[in-house]
């Protein structure tokens, strides 16, 4: 209960913010630096449809679906069917129900760098433009705590009611589960390329100087992967760790890097490294990994013996959001386990909505049926067992980590 | 209406200068001096910042915790330029004074590849640099390099790309300079029983020094900033430059008093360097060799 009312405590902050003068200029001036940030967004799809639609904010008046859904979410996170352009069918089928055109934007590339774009409007308490994102847990806990959410209207949401898998459930900043709907989960583990290194299924070959991979070892920039894996490393639990023991941890990861063993830090573009061959182990995520291998057969990726990462990606409406019914529509239909059995096909992360395997499992298409035995996409409990979840890290904590973890990665 | 004009003949220079300084403060002016506030703030995102110019200590910290990468973007920008100018100045000499009937021809060439994207030159880059790539895949194979040499991921790469990207910008100016020689003041050199390397150090050089002025400065600025490079062609912390630092202060770390503060000194730096230059090599020629 303590982390609710410290959310409560937050909002309050907020508004007092916005309420002194001085500070609110600030937040002008915030507003005006996220402007050219906010071009790529949907500047010009939300001001179409508010000529459409009465009151912007107001909950009560939007009984209909409308027009357009600003949708902001991250490079190969939805279905796409083979057309040229490429279309995707979850969000046509959605729109053949309820008429919305959902404009749907690859506009996450990095949960600080897309934060940094809806912070200044968040700040100065305007529409973000955007009525879904999907931020990682941290971030996501990050909106709920400076109280930068709407609420899900459960009411609108049976599906996500219904469907969202136990796992998910009562995360303690979330305990109600209304602030945030998953949208994909995945693994941080070891990925390499087996014909170079040989199966690898220790974090220790991260620091071990082998003329196999030396040089050509990556970790992620993502703070939280790579710093949790190395505290699991040092045998500390990423749930529950103390500052100090990240301070080891971080040195732990200097030490490969002076050694000449990591090359980079690194997000999504480990992939073409590993495809071309600059790369061959390093720290990946499951879902990149099976659509590599894809491309290369000799790409393989394991749960590390000293357990791996679990991370989640979540679904918010952020506040202000001017579709707010209708986002939750689209949350609702996602939670749909046909629906997500079809997505997951695609994205090939950990779905978070139950009877989305058993939906998969009845594909016609065999190669696709075949994935609901994909331990990495449906992760048996024997497997959850050996993940983690990194702890909610506090404000001040976040800025130290972030700041010691820019010093081991050269910024 | 003649005489309207000739009344109000003293606002043509200014509406003739209107667009560009309209331009200049919009988009230089007005965020040079957020930034110059933003550089003063303390606090954090959540948190709201605060100004104050007791903050300048943003200065003195920047300026501590990453001399490292300062020295590093100089170090790099210094040898690229260099680099450049040693490829540049031979090939503007060729076109200018060898070119013939190919003049045009030869210098459509240089910029022929800028018209591609930067980010795609650099990226296509990387795969003819990779470790198995076009170059040293076939060189590893016939056992003239050990298996464990790399270009990507080292300072080679970083200003290596740097040189490439910034070549036209130091050819053209060079060119125009030795293009605009008098040929008759070579000839001269020639009756006056100079030898030819005496007349190029004597005659050629010394009057395509405005060139050479240009061509640096078009080089070593942007160069000093540039962060694309290290991003996509360093890519390990050992290659960083201050434009890495400060996209990630901004960007990643959402640090916006230390990156402002790193903006100026890097644009401080820059215009002592630029100043000390334009010193040595006389100002006049800082407006004389632009393009």
């Amino acid at each position: 209960m303590s982390e609710h009312d410290s959310i409560l405590g937050r909002r309050f902050t907020r508004r007092t913010i916005l309420q002194g003068s001085a500070l609110a200029g600030v937040g002008a001036f915030l507003a005006a630096c996220g402007a050219p940030a906010q071009s790529t967004g949907p500047t010009t799809a939300p001001s179409s449809a508010a000529s459409g639609e009465p009151a912007p904010s107001s909950p009560a008046a939007e009984a209909t679906p409308s027009e357009i859904l600003n949708f902001a979410n991250w490079p190969l996170y939805i279905d796409q069917d083979e057309g040229s352009p490429p279309v995707s069918p979850t969000l046509e089928q959605f729109k053949a129900k309820y008429g919305t055109t959902v404009n749907y934007v690859e506009a996450v590339n990095d949960n600080d760098q897309f934060f940094g774009t809806i912070q200044p409007p968040l700040q100065a308490g305007q529409d973000t433009g955007w009525d879904i994102t999907v931020l990682t847990d941290w971030m996501a806990a990050r909106l709920i705590r400076l109280g930068w959410v709407e609420t899900i209207d459960t009411a609108n949401t049976p599906n996500f009611v219904a469907n969202l898998r136990d796992v998910y459930k009562a995360v303690d900043w979330d305990p109600e589960n209304n602030l945030r709907a998953p949208w994909q989960s995945g693994l941080t583990g070891l990925g390499f390329d087996e014909a170079t290194t040989g199966n690898v299924t220790s974090l220790d070959a991260l620091w071990t100087d082998d003329p196999r991979w030396k040089g050509k070892v990556w970790l992620l920039s993502e703070m939280r992967d790579t710093v949790g894996l190395t505290l699991l490393k040092l045998g500390i639990m990423p749930e529950d760790f103390t500052l100090e023991q990240a301070g080891a941890a971080l040195a732990e990861i200097q030490k490969t890097v002076d050694a000449g063993i990591v090359r980079s830090f690194l997000g999504n573009d480990y992939k073409e490294g590993l495809v071309k061959g600059d790369l061959v182990l390093g720290t990946a995520w499951s879902g990149d990994m099976i659509i590599a291998k894809g491309e290369k057969a000799s790409l393989a990726f394991n749960i590390p013996d000293q357990g791996g990462m679990l991370w989640t990606d979540n679904m918010q409406i952020p506040k202000g959001a001017q579709h707010k019914y209708t986002a939750e529509l689209m949350i609702d239909w996602v939670y749909d386990p046909e629906i997500a059995a079809q997505l997951a096909a695609y994205i090939q992360y950990v779905s978070p909505v139950a009877g989305c395997q058993e939906a998969i499992a009845k594909n016609p298409d065999p190669e696709v049926a075949a994935l609901a035995d994909n331990p990495l996409m449906f992760p048996d409990d024997a497997t959850l067992g050996t993940v983690h979840i990194f702890r909610a890290l506090s404000e001040e904590e976040e800025i130290s980590l972030n700041d010691e973890f820019s010093k081991v990665t050269g910024n | 209406m003649g005489q309207l004009l000739r009344r109000y003949r003293f606002l043509v220079p200014y509406l003739l200068l209107a667009p560009g300084l309209i331009w200049l403060a919009v988009y230089y002016v007005y965020p040079a001096v957020q930034m110059f506030i933003a550089s003063f703030w303390s606090g954090s995102i959540s948190q709201g910042f605060t100004f104050s110019f007791a903050n300048w200590t943003n200065y003195t910290e920047a300026l501590d915790r990453y001399s490292e990468q300062f020295v590093r973007s100089i170090i790099f920008a210094g040898l690229a330029t260099l680099l450049t100018f040693a490829i540049s100045f031979p090939l503007a000499y060729t076109i200018a004074f060898r070119g013939g009937r190919y003049k045009n021809l030869l210098l459509f060439l240089v910029i022929a590849p800028f018209f591609t994207s930067f980010l795609l030159r650099v990226i296509s880059w990387r795969t003819i640099l990779g470790d198995d790539g076009l170059l040293l895949g076939p060189l590893k194979a016939i056992g003239l390099l050990p298996e464990d040499f790399r270009v990507l991921a080292t300072p080679v790469a970083v200003i290596t790309g740097i040189a490439y990207n910034f070549l036209p910008f130091m050819t053209l100016p060079i060119y125009v300079s030795l293009e605009k020689i008098d040929r008759r003041l070579l000839e001269a050199g020639q009756d006056l029983y100079a030898t030819p390397f005496m007349t190029f150090r004597r005659v050629t050089f010394p009057l395509a020094l405005p060139g050479v002025f240009a061509g640096t400065l078009l080089t070593f600025i942007p160069a000093m900033g540039d962060y694309v490079n290290a991003e996509l062609l360093g890519q390990t912390p050992a290659t960083r430059m201050i434009g890495n630092v400060i996209q990630s202060r901004f960007l990643t770390n959402n640090d916006y008093p230390t990156a402002s503060a790193l903006s100026f000194i890097l644009m401080a730096g820059i215009l002592v360097a630029v100043a000390l230059y334009a010193r040595v090599l006389g100002t006049e020629e800082l407006t004389s060799g632009a393009v």
